[in-house]
């Protein structure tokens, strides 16, 4: 989703035309790519709530949901909302240094929250929930890992705003500091490929994620600091990734109730499957 | 729900259909042999009834506005060259309000018979009468042909339904492995056979004879080629074909050759083909059986030399075979045998048996000849004829290897494992003596094998949670004939 | 524009194209008509791959017991026939209605996003030109357009014949998707001053309708796929039922996009035949607010039966009445729709050209499929008629008659806009004739096959079955068709060459598009026209009808128009050398060689996924690359600006 609001940024023939809404394209076009989101998170949510107590062999939810441990991520993705609403505010105060701080700040509890599904990802891997072994497992990692690629996404395309919100480029703190994020965010993607780690071709995806990841944090963060832009352009970008940003957080909030607080109990004496031997 | 009964509205229907619809009488063209319209029970009946009564008002809606539209094509062709434009009318809000109306009043006419019949077709096949006695039959559907179990009657048998005439029967719909559809037009519309859900639905015949039924879901390569007959007869006709489903076959003479196609039969087919459920024990296993022969396939279905295959038990009594397709008798089975995509294209066997797979396991024309003869001779043997089958193993004290070597062909054993050193879903059992007492510690090789046979999940070689194996042996077999089978086991070379 | 420009130092080994003419500016282009225009092309070579698929499964049905093909071919070709006309002919067909007329329709300059339009177009060609790659292989896919789990599983599809429909499928909706974000802005940011969505073009109407139904109901196909193909790739266990997973949980989820996806193909030639009956009868649409509203109605309805096409899964009475009712409920706008339509045809001056008759036909033959779709929305009847020929009978009157009808009907309307001279009328007659009888002999027979117990999706049937006569005739009828299409050919290549010349308003029609020269200039409008009032350029030209109207009373006396010559002088002559704007003022975006890249990537990637691991990682390399470029393309060389 990275390039959807940057790459349209610059579609020229109507940029300074009023539109018949007021509102911008790029924002309404962010608008209805979240309507589509929502039909898309929905879709992953129903199947795993059909698919609830289905599963015919544990490990059940009841033995590897640890809500404690998830509310602090939880609350760490929550909190990165908040970072996001400052860097907007301080960006449309024209306040670039304070911006950029906000803006990798957001990135990082992003990151940090992916480094909490990396964790948890591993930890129920070795309790033995795989995508393959029962329906809990498939539609736990499905659903989850399908919001962490958005989240590891967000976070990729807050590192690129937080390079073009000043005209010199970032300094090197800002530099460590993108890098461990990235180092993060791709522990979190790795983390699901570690889950699979014998399927046929596995190291192809391994390989494809490993090479694709570093050509994303060279390329994106080398070009986006020699990219200049207007206060004006990067309020309105800003603002767009912020719509991205607090619906993926949203979303979360929803898979947290459903995964978490509402099957945390789940096990076999509510699975149908086990019942029918 | 007596309202499409009504033999007044019936006439008047088909009247109207007539006169509306001259293509329907000309070409007399609703009168395939799997015509749903040749009705022979009373759910296609109803089925039939309320499709005619929807088909008339579709068709006066159909003139009424085809009508008003060529009216006014032809009305208001602009004759010459105009130079004024009509008036403008942009619309009228009073027409508009009319014609979303009329509408409904049909569709509510529609409505109201269609959610009656949803209901009463749910309880029972006349009526809306939940049956008093209904008969329950298994349908199962496999790609691509079709098995039917009666429970509780042991009989199990494949591709030719039989029913009693005018009596309810619950058909329970299954798969064992993707999604079909089962459907008899003359008798009933269709219900998917979905794997892991339990569907069913009513059926009943209203008169005897012989129906068509087709696979109606999209199944796979051979989908076209997945049919069926259904045999309606007299209550007693149809307790005179399940008594002889029970009894043994007509034994073959020493020497001929049915005896040797028996032995054909034996080393090539009994694999995938159960052809002795005539025998109570059998018919109850069959099903887990072709589960077993189907995990076998599913778990390398470009190699598997074994699948689930219609079950052959008194096959002569069919007057078709391949799923329906064709027609029963010597020339088309020796045909069938020799190149089965010849008759069937897209079938299972030419893909998976080792006699068209294997190099050098491949049947002389003399095997197959007698192969034919033996499924030829496959009919119950007259019933005064009947020695009445003796359990083995009747308790008698020593174990004997004899009543187990009898046992492990008839249970279903030899379905999964042979008796040689490869592995068919089971291993092979060659020098099972050797590894059985040291396979896991502290157990004899008798306490291994019979726990393997009692209890198939409690120890997998090779690591797992759940066997292939089906568990229900345990309950199958009793104990004298566990140890036979146990001594028979421990036997072989 | 300077200051406010992306300024970037990405190196750019593509600078941006700048001409008008040659190859290379059709391949870099972002000018919405010429995206139209290619969409339009590439759907008509595919409609021509998809129909003859059709022809050979008919010369195999016209015999019982045939053998021209083998099971496995003709399930290939039922599959990908069924793929193809739905995801690339109807749907990029629309689409380039949408790209042409869109932008004219509503007075803009182009679409809001033009590279993203480019990037759609390419990966739409390139996830078609995938989705055939599999006959390359021998391994087309071929377990149906509705891939039903779990005969689509691995044990029971072997080979990559179903990944190239799960992946090919994956990138045309990604390509639907982006043009559906692109139209949807477009339509609701980009109308010309005083053009309120209640002024808008009917046709405007049922595109914006369109892409929100894309865009609900794609995400949910989406999902379905990842599910389907992390089963096939990964071995989970959606829909395995040895694992508690559900085989109907996919037909629910694929008819949750699918029934919407029915109202994504009839909805743009519902537009298009509400524009050419007002236009050839002289009078505008009757009841516009209805037909509008019975447009949104329809699409919100169509997310809520999809389980019709599930009647005989076993859903239970209480599910399968309500979707029964709610399924006979959406007769009631379609029937608006069509009496609508009848009323505007009644009491005006009807002109019978080609693209009125295939208008005209468009009612007539939908009329037909929406009845036979009232007939088996009965579920007691619908046991009978699911998955038989009177199903193909039924979504042929409605895909064939109607949607096809539908944007022929468009292409003769709108051509001479678009090339700036007619089609043929005589041939563009024979044409709709042969279409129009081919049609019916074709599907109308199929409506007894059915009702006669011949099953859909069958390869083969046996000689004792009856049906062989009334197959020879469907044949008879395909070739018909297969007759009219050449004729079309025909008719596009001579008018091409030696076409009569067309004004620019030569239908003396209603919309804004035709206030501008034909063919259209490449900025569209000089000047953005200030919108007054629905058929505004009609109302421009006859002020005195639109007052008359007003007055109510209908027999009250007529006033004569001003002579349409008079109105003409409106559009300004043009030079070819002048058409690029600059004489205007005009900017337009340059061309961009990214969206290419970065499309035909996407699609090499998931092509990849099938093979090497080396090959998947070179395609994400392109498929980045191509993003990063894009993201970092200036607006226009920034030398030239100043």
């Amino acid at each position: 989703m990275a390039q959807a609001a940057i790459t349209t940024e610059n579609h020229g023939v109507e940029h300074h035309e009023e539109t018949s809404t007021g509102l911008g394209h790029r924002k309404l076009l962010m608008w209805s790519f979240l309507g589509s989101e929502c039909m898309f998170f929905g879709s992953l949510i129903a199947t795993y709530l059909v698919y609830r107590n289905q599963s015919k062999v544990g490990p059940w939810p009841e033995e590897i949901i640890d809500v404690p441990l998830t509310t602090v991520s939880t609350f760490v993705l929550l909190m990165s909302s908040l970072a996001m609403v400052l860097a907007l505010n301080y960006t449309q105060r024209n306040r670039p240094n304070l911006a950029r701080f906000w803006i990798l700040m957001t990135a990082a509890l992003g990151s940090g929250f992916l480094g909490f599904q990396a964790f948890e990802f591993t930890e129920f891997f070795h309790e033995g929930l795989t995508p393959r072994i029962n329906l809990f497992g498939t539609t736990f990692f499905v659903l989850t890992g399908f919001h962490g690629a958005h989240v590891t996404l967000g976070v990729i395309w807050l590192l690129v705003m937080s390079g073009t919100i000043t005209p010199k480029g970032m300094g090197a703190v800002s530099l460590l500091a993108t890098l461990l994020a990235f180092y993060l965010g791709m522990v979190g993607v790795l983390g699901m490929v570690d889950v699979i780690p014998d399927i046929e071709g596995s190291p192809s995806v391994i390989i494809f994620i490993v090479g694709v990841a570093s050509t994303v944090i060279a390329g994106v963060w080398h070009f986006s600091m020699k990219t200049t832009m207007s206060v004006k352009h990067q309020a309105e970008n800003l603002e767009i990734t912020g719509l991205y940003w607090h619906f993926v957080d949203i979303v979360w909030i929803v898979i947290f109730t459903v995964v978490y607080l509402v099957s945390a109990g789940d096990g076999p004496h509510l699975s149908e499957g086990l019942l029918n031997g | 729900m007596n309202l499409f009964r009504s033999s007044l509205l019936r006439r008047r229907s088909v009247l109207l259909l007539a006169i509306l619809t001259p293509a329907l009488l000309s070409a007399c063209i609703l009168d395939s042999n799997q015509s749903p319209f040749k009705t022979a029970g009373p759910v296609a009946e109803d089925q039939k009834n309320i499709f005619i009564f929807i088909f008339v008002i579709a068709v006066v809606v159909f003139v009424i506005v085809e009508a008003a539209l060529l009216y006014s094509i032809l009305k208001f062709r602009q004759k010459g060259t105009a130079a004024r434009p009509p008036n403008q009318v942009h619309g009228n809000t009073r027409l508009e309000i009319g014609w979303s109306l009329a509408p409904i009043v049909f569709l509510v006419a529609i409505a109201v018979p269609t959610l009656i019949m949803i209901i009463d077709q749910d309880r029972g096949p006349l009526d809306g009468r939940v049956p008093d006695n209904p008969l329950v039959i298994n349908a199962v559907g496999h790609q691509w042909w079709f098995e039917f179990e009666y429970p509780g009657e042991d009989v199990i048998t494949a591709n030719e339904l039989h029913i009693p005439v005018d009596r309810a029967v619950d058909v329970r719909l299954l798969s064992d492995d993707v999604i079909h559809s089962f459907w008899i037009p003359q008798i009933a519309g269709k219900v998917d056979m979905i794997p892991g859900q339990g569907n069913s639905m009513w059926i009943q015949a209203s008169e005897t004879g012989t129906f068509l039924g087709q696979c109606a879901e999209f199944c796979g390569e051979a989908h076209a080629n997945m049919r069926f007959r259904v045999a309606a007869h007299t209550a007693e006709d149809y307790q005179a074909w399940l008594d002889g489903m029970r009894r043994a076959p007509v034994t073959p003479e020493p020497g001929s050759d049915a005896a040797a196609g028996q032995l054909v039969f034996a080393q090539n087919c009994s694999t995938c083909h159960t052809n002795n459920s005539y025998k109570p024990a059998v018919a109850r296993a069959e099903r887990d059986t072709q589960i077993a022969r189907q995990n076998g396939f599913k778990a390398d279905p470009e190699n598997a030399r074994i699948i689930s295959a219609p079950n052959l038990t008194h096959l002569a009594l069919r007057t078709h075979f391949a799923a329906g397709i064709e027609e029963l008798n010597a020339d088309t089975l020796k045909q069938w045998i020799i190149d089965p995509d010849d008759i069937k294209k897209g079938n299972r066997m030419s893909k998976q048996a080792a006699i068209y797979n294997v190099p050098g396991s491949e049947l002389s024309t003399a095997e197959v000849d007698q192969l034919v003869a033996y499924l030829l001779s496959l009919t119950p043997a007259a019933a005064d004829a009947v020695v009445e089958v003796e359990g083995p193993g009747s308790g008698s004290g020593e174990p004997s290897a004899a009543n187990g070597e009898t046992l492990f062909a008839t249970v279903g054993c030899s379905g999964c494992h042979s008796t040689g050193t490869n592995t068919l879903v089971g291993p092979g059992f060659s020098g099972l003596s050797d590894r059985a007492g040291s396979t896991v510690e502290g157990q004899s090789a008798e306490e291994y094998v019979r726990e393997s046979i009692m209890k198939p999940n409690a120890f997998i070689v090779g690591g797992g949670t759940v066997s292939a194996m089906p568990s229900t042996f345990g309950a199958q077999l009793e104990d004298g004939e566990v140890d036979d089978l146990v001594a028979y086991l421990l036997s072989i070379e | 524009m300077a200051q406010e420009a992306v300024i970037s130092k990405f190196p750019n080994p593509f600078p941006r194209p700048k001409g008008y003419s040659g190859i290379w500016s059709w391949i870099t282009t972002v000018d919405h008509k010429r995206i139209g225009t290619m969409y339009g092309m590439t759907a008509f070579m595919f409609f021509l791959v998809g129909g003859i698929e059709a022809l050979i499964m008919r010369l195999q049905l016209a015999r019982a017991d045939n053998d021209l093909v083998s099971p496995e071919v003709f399930n290939q070709l039922f599959t990908m026939h069924g793929t193809t006309m739905i995801f690339l002919v109807v749907m990029p067909l629309s689409a380039a209605f949408f790209n042409w007329m869109i932008p004219l329709l509503i007075g803009a300059r182009d679409v809001a996003f033009p590279r993203l339009n480019a990037f759609s177009y390419w990966t739409f060609l390139a996830g078609g030109l995938l989705m055939n790659l599999g006959f390359a292989f021998n391994s087309a896919p071929n377990a149906g357009w509705f891939g039903y789990a779990n005969l689509t599983e691995g044990a029971y599809s072997l080979g990559n014949n179903t990944d190239f429909w799960v992946i090919g499928l994956q990138v045309l909706g990604i390509a639907s998707l982006a043009a559906a974000f692109n139209f949807l802005v477009t339509i609701i940011n980009m109308r010309a001053p005083g053009m309120s969505f209640m002024k808008m073009p009917v046709f405007v109407w049922m595109a914006l309708i369109v892409q929100i139904l894309l865009v609900l109901a794609f995400p949910v196909i989406t999902v379905a796929l990842i599910e389907l193909q992390f089963d096939r790739l990964y071995l989970t266990n959606f829909f395995n039922p040895d694992a508690g997973g559900e085989p109907v949980y996919w037909q629910h989820m694929f008819w949750l996009f699918g029934h919407p996806e029915v109202y994504i193909l009839i909805l743009p030639a519902m537009g298009i035949v509400s524009e050419v009956l007002p236009v050839f009868s002289r009078k505008p649409l009757f009841g516009y607010p209805f037909v509008v509203f019975a447009g949104a109605s329809i699409a919100f309805m169509g997310f809520f039966v999809w389980s019709h096409h599930m009647f005989t899964t076993g859903l239970g009475p209480a599910a399968t009445s309500a979707f029964a009712l709610s399924t006979m409920a959406i007769a009631v706008p379609t029937g608006i729709k069509i009496f609508n339509w009848i009323g505007t045809v009644w009491g005006g001056q009807v002109r019978l050209n080609s693209a009125m008759l295939f208008s005209l036909a468009f009612v007539a033959l939908f009329i037909v499929g929406g009845l036979s779709g009232v007939t088996h929305a009965s579920p007691p009847t619908d046991a009978q008629q699911q998955d038989t020929y009177y199903i193909v009978a039924h979504f042929h009157y409605v895909l064939f008659g109607g949607s096809l009808f539908g944007l022929f009907s468009g292409v003769y309307y709108w051509w001479p806009k678009i090339t700036g001279k007619y089609l043929s009328e005589k041939l563009g007659k024979v044409h709709f004739w042969l279409m129009f009888i081919g049609m019916n002999l074709t599907f109308f027979p199929m409506h007894w096959l059915g009702l006669d117990g011949m099953p859909r999706r069958i390869f083969t049937y046996s000689a004792d079955s009856g049906w062989e006569r009334t197959n020879e005739w469907v044949t008879v009828g395909a070739f018909i068709i297969a007759l009219s299409i050449v004729v079309f050919i025909v008719n596009f290549f001579k008018t091409s060459r030696s076409g009569e010349v067309a004004g620019a308003d030569p239908w003396d029609a209603r919309t804004l598009e035709w206030s501008i020269p034909s063919p259209v200039p490449v900025y569209n409008f000089v000047n953005i026209p200030q919108v007054e009032t629905l058929d505004d350029w009609w109302a421009k030209k006859y002020p005195e009808t639109v007052a008359h109207e007003e007055s109510h009373d209908s027999d009250t006396e007529q006033v004569a128009p001003a002579g349409a010559e008079d109105l003409q002088p409106l559009v300004p002559k043009v030079s070819p050398e002048e058409r690029l704007g600059e004489d205007h003022g005009i900017h337009l975006p340059d061309g961009s060689y990214y969206p290419l890249i970065a499309g035909f990537g996407l699609a090499f990637f998931g092509g990849s996924l099938m093979s090497a691991w080396w090959l998947t990682l070179i395609a994400g390399l392109v498929m980045f690359y191509g993003t990063l470029g894009w993201i970092f393309e200036p607006v226009n060389d920034p030398e030239d600006h100043h």
